[in-house]
C-alpha cells in the first residue's frame, strides 16, 4: 500500500496540468489517421459479436435521422479533441461499436450509472451506442441469472480473453474479507468477482465515483472499507470515469476511443481521461459572472435564484471540481446541476460525499476537526481556537498585573 | 537619541526587516478581510446594479491574490536573510543545543513566573522568541504553498498571463500538498489518493491558526515591554531597545 502511495505521490510531482496538446501537428495526425483506418478496416472484417442490432437501424426506429447522427459525430470528435477530418472516422467506428466485446460488472453501488444510461427520456445517440454494444454480461440488465448469469459470465471471458473491456459499476468493499458485498449463486465476494473479471480484461473502464474513489459507501465512517477499482487491480491499464453518474458521453468517449486507436485516452493523476476531466467546473460556467461580481443565491427561491445568481453561498462546489459537465451537459446538452439552479457537489471529486457535497460554503461545512470526534464548522474550530488563546492570554495579563503591582507596592 | 542614564541602546532590528514586518501586517489584514469573503460571501452586493458593472468577488480575490504575492516576496527575502544576513543570526538561535535549549527554557520561566526570574541576557533575540517566530514562518510556508496550489486550479489548461513555466512550475511545487492535507485532515478512504478540498480547508484552518498566533505575538511583545521595562516594542518602529547596563554586562 506504501509503494502504491508513492507511486500516486510520483504521479502528482510529474503531472505538467490537465492540458491536452490539441495541436500535436500535422504528422502526428495524418499518422493517426492511417493507423484508425486501418483498425475500422481490420474491425469491419469481424462479424459483429452477441448483439447484432444493427445501429443505422436503430437510429432510425428511434426516430433520429442522419443528419442528427453526422451533428453527434462532429460534437464527439471535438470532444476527444481529434481534428474535424476524423469525423467520417468517428462516425464508422461508432457503427462498428458491436464489435468490441464489453462485460459490465457491478459491485457495491445503486446502480445510479446503469440508470443513467436506461431512464433518459428519448434515448439520445449516446445511449443507443450504448445500446449497441455488445455486452456480454451485465448483472441488471441480464435476463439469465444464479448458475445461468455466471456460466454466461464463465463464457464471456473465456472467449473474449485478452479482448474484452471491463466495466465497473460501484466500490469494492474490502471489511471483513470482503464479505461485505457477495455475488452469483456460489457466494463471491466482490474482490474475488473483480479480480476474476480484470484477470483477462484488455482494459478497465471503472464508471461513476464509487468504483473510482469509493463514492458514497466510501463515505465516513466507511463502515465497510470500500475502495475504488484502481485501489484493488495492479498492473492493468485503469480508467476512471467518476461523477455521479458518470455521464454515458464521457464512457462512450472512451469506448470510440479504444475502437478508433485501439489505445486509452490520455490520463490525469487521477487515472481520469483528460479530454472530460481537464476542464474545472468554475470556469465555463454560464454563471460565472455572477460569481465574480458578487452576486450570490442567499436562500434557495430568493430573488437572487430567480435570476440566476451564482450558486457559490448554497455550497457549489465548481471551483474546486474537474469535469466536463458545465460544456457538455448531460443528456446531449439537454441540462446540467447549476443549470436546474442547484450547486455542484463536487461529485466527480474524491471523497466528494464528504468533503464536497453539504451544500454549503466550505467555511460553514461539519467537518471533523483534526483531533476527530468534535464536529464543529472550521470557522467555530478556529474561533475556539482564539477564544482559548485570548482566555490564556487573559490569565497571563490578569497575573502580570498583580503581580507587578506586589512588585510596585514593595512587597518582595 | 541618547539613553536615560544606566541604559543603553542596542540596535535590533534594520530598516528593511521592519518595513517588511508592517508590509507583512498589512498584508495579512487584507488576506484575512478578502480571505474570509472569498470562503463564504459574508456581505451582500446591491442587486439593483447588473453582474456587468460590479466586481465584488474579482476584486476580492485580486487583493487576496496581490497580498499572497507580497508575502512570497518578503517571505523569500526573510528565508535569505534568516541565514545570511550581515546583523542578525536567527538560525543559530533554532537548532536544538545545549545553550539554545536552556535559553529557552529560562525565557519560558520568565513568562510563566510573570517576570520574578529572568536569568538571560534579554539584549539580543532569544531562542524562545525565534522559536516562535519559526512556528509563524512554518505556517506561512504551508499557507503560500496551499495558496498557490488552489490559484493553479483555474490555471487548468497548463497556460497563463507570463507564460507555460509558471502554471508548470507551480505544479511540480505544491501538487504534494494534496495528499499532504489529505493526510492532515482525514479521509474515510485515504486510498483515493488526497482531493483538492483538503487543500482548502487546511488552507482555512491554518488561517486561525496564525491569528492565534499573531494575537500571542502582539500581547508577548507588549507584556515584554511592561515588565522588562526595557522599550522592547521601539524595535519594530525605531529599530532598537534599550538595556540597563548591569555589571560585568555592558563591556
Amino acid at each position: 500500500m506504501s509503494m502504491q502511495k508513492e507511486e500516486s505521490v510520483k504521479k502528482l510531482f510529474t503531472a505538467e496540468s490537465a492540458k491536452v496538446d490539441t495541436n500535436k501537428g500535422d504528422q502526428y495526425y495524418e499518422e493517426l489517421y492511417a493507423t484508425c483506418q486501418d483498425r475500422i478496416e481490420d474491425l469491419k472484417q469481424l462479424k459483429p459479436l452477441n448483439n447484432r442490432v444493427d445501429f443505422t437501424e436503430s437510429i432510425e426506429e428511434q426516430g433520429l435521422g442522419r443528419r442528427d447522427f453526422l451533428q453527434w459525430a462532429s460534437a464527439t470528435t471535438a470532444m476527444l479533441m481529434l481534428p474535424a477530418s476524423f469525423t467520417p472516422l468517428v462516425a464508422e467506428a461508432a457503427v462498428l461499436m458491436n464489435r468490441v466485446p464489453v462485460i459490465w460488472m457491478e459491485l457495491q453501488d445503486c446502480a445510479g450509472n446503469s440508470e443513467a444510461l436506461l431512464r433518459s427520456d428519448g434515448p439520445k445517440i449516446d445511449e443507443i451506442i450504448l445500446d449497441i454494444i455488445s455486452l456480454e454480461f451485465h448483472e441488471t440488465l441480464q435476463a439469465a441469472s444464479g448458475h445461468q448469469a455466471e456460466k454466461q459470465m464463465n463464457e464471456a471471458m473465456e472467449h473474449f480473453k485478452g479482448k474484452y473491456l471491463l466495466f465497473v459499476e460501484g466500490s469494492v468493499p474490502l471489511g471483513n474479507n470482503g464479505t461485505y458485498g457477495t455475488i452469483g449463486a456460489s457466494g463471491e465476494t466482490f474482490i474475488d468477482h473483480l479480480h476474476r473479471g480484470a484477470e483477462g480484461a484488455a482494459a478497465i473502464v471503472a464508471v461513476g465515483s464509487c468504483a473510482t474513489f469509493g463514492g458514497i459507501p466510501a463515505a465516513a465512517p466507511n463502515p465497510t472499507d470500500a475502495v475504488g477499482v484502481m485501489d484493488v487491480i495492479k498492473g492493468k491499464p485503469i480508467i476512471n470515469i467518476p461523477a455521479c453518474p458518470a455521464n454515458p458521453s464521457n464512457m462512450v468517449g472512451v469506448i470510440l476511443h479504444y475502437v478508433l486507436t485501439g489505445t486509452l485516452p490520455e490520463l490525469d493523476s487521477l487515472l481520469r481521461p483528460k479530454f472530460a476531466f481537464g476542464y474545472r467546473i468554475h470556469d465555463n460556467c454560464e454563471r460565472r459572472a455572477h460569481f465574480d461580481a458578487g452576486e450570490y443565491v442567499e436562500e434557495w427561491g430568493d430573488e437572487g435564484a430567480k435570476n440566476n445568481f451564482c450558486l457559490y453561498k448554497v455550497g457549489c462546489k465548481g471551483p474546486m471540481t474537474f469535469n466536463n459537465c458545465s460544456i457538455i451537459r448531460y443528456n446531449e446538452g439537454v441540462n446540467w446541476p447549476i443549470g436546474v439552479g442547484r450547486g455542484c457537489i463536487g461529485c466527480s471529486e474524491p471523497d466528494f460525499w464528504d468533503k464536497y457535497a453539504y451544500e454549503r460554503p466550505m467555511a460553514n461545512a461539519n467537518i471533523k476537526a483534526p483531533t476527530g470526534g468534535v464536529e464543529k464548522t472550521v470557522d467555530e474550530f478556529g474561533l475556539g481556537l482564539l477564544t482559548v488563546a485570548g482566555i490564556g492570554i487573559g490569565i497571563h495579563a490578569a497575573a502580570s498585573a498583580i503581580a507587578g503591582k506586589r512588585e510596585d507596592g514593595g512587597e518582595y | 537619541m541618547n539613553a536615560k542614564p544606566g541604559y543603553t541602546q542596542v540596535k535590533r532590528r534594520t530598516g528593511a526587516l521592519r518595513i517588511i514586518h508592517w508590509v507583512n501586517v498589512l498584508s495579512m489584514m487584507v488576506a484575512i478581510a478578502t480571505g474570509l469573503y472569498i470562503a463564504a460571501p459574508y456581505y451582500q452586493t446591491f442587486i439593483a446594479e447588473g453582474a456587468v458593472d460590479k466586481y465584488v468577488m474579482g476584486w476580492n480575490r485580486w487583493g487576496h491574490f496581490m497580498v499572497a504575492i507580497i508575502f512570497d516576496v518578503t517571505s523569500i527575502i526573510i528565508f535569505y536573510l534568516t541565514f545570511f544576513s550581515r546583523v542578525d543570526t536567527p538560525w543559530k538561535k533554532v537548532i536544538p543545543n545545549k545553550d539554545n535549549l536552556k535559553e529557552f527554557g529560562a525565557v519560558l520561566v520568565n513568562l510563566l513566573t510573570l517576570n520574578r526570574r529572568k536569568d538571560f541576557s534579554s539584549a539580543h533575540n532569544d531562542s524562545f522568541n525565534i522559536t516562535y517566530f519559526f512556528i509563524f514562518h512554518f505556517l506561512m510556508i504551508w499557507m503560500l504553498l496551499t495558496g498557490l496550489q488552489m490559484y493553479v486550479h483555474g490555471l487548468e489548461s497548463g497556460l497563463s498571463g507570463i507564460g507555460t513555466w509558471w502554471p508548470t512550475m507551480l505544479h511540480l511545487v505544491t501538487d504534494w500538498t494534496i495528499p499532504a492535507a489529505t493526510f492532515l485532515i482525514g479521509s474515510a478512504n485515504p486510498e483515493a489518493g488526497g482531493t483538492l478540498m483538503d487543500v482548502r480547508i487546511s488552507h482555512h484552518i491554518t488561517m486561525w491558526l496564525l491569528i492565534t498566533w499573531v494575537v500571542f505575538h502582539i500581547y508577548y511583545q507588549f507584556w515584554r515591554t511592561i515588565f522588562w521595562k526595557e522599550g522592547d516594542i521601539s524595535i519594530i518602529v525605531g529599530g532598537s531597545k534599550y538595556v540597563k547596563i548591569e555589571d560585568g554586562e555592558n563591556s
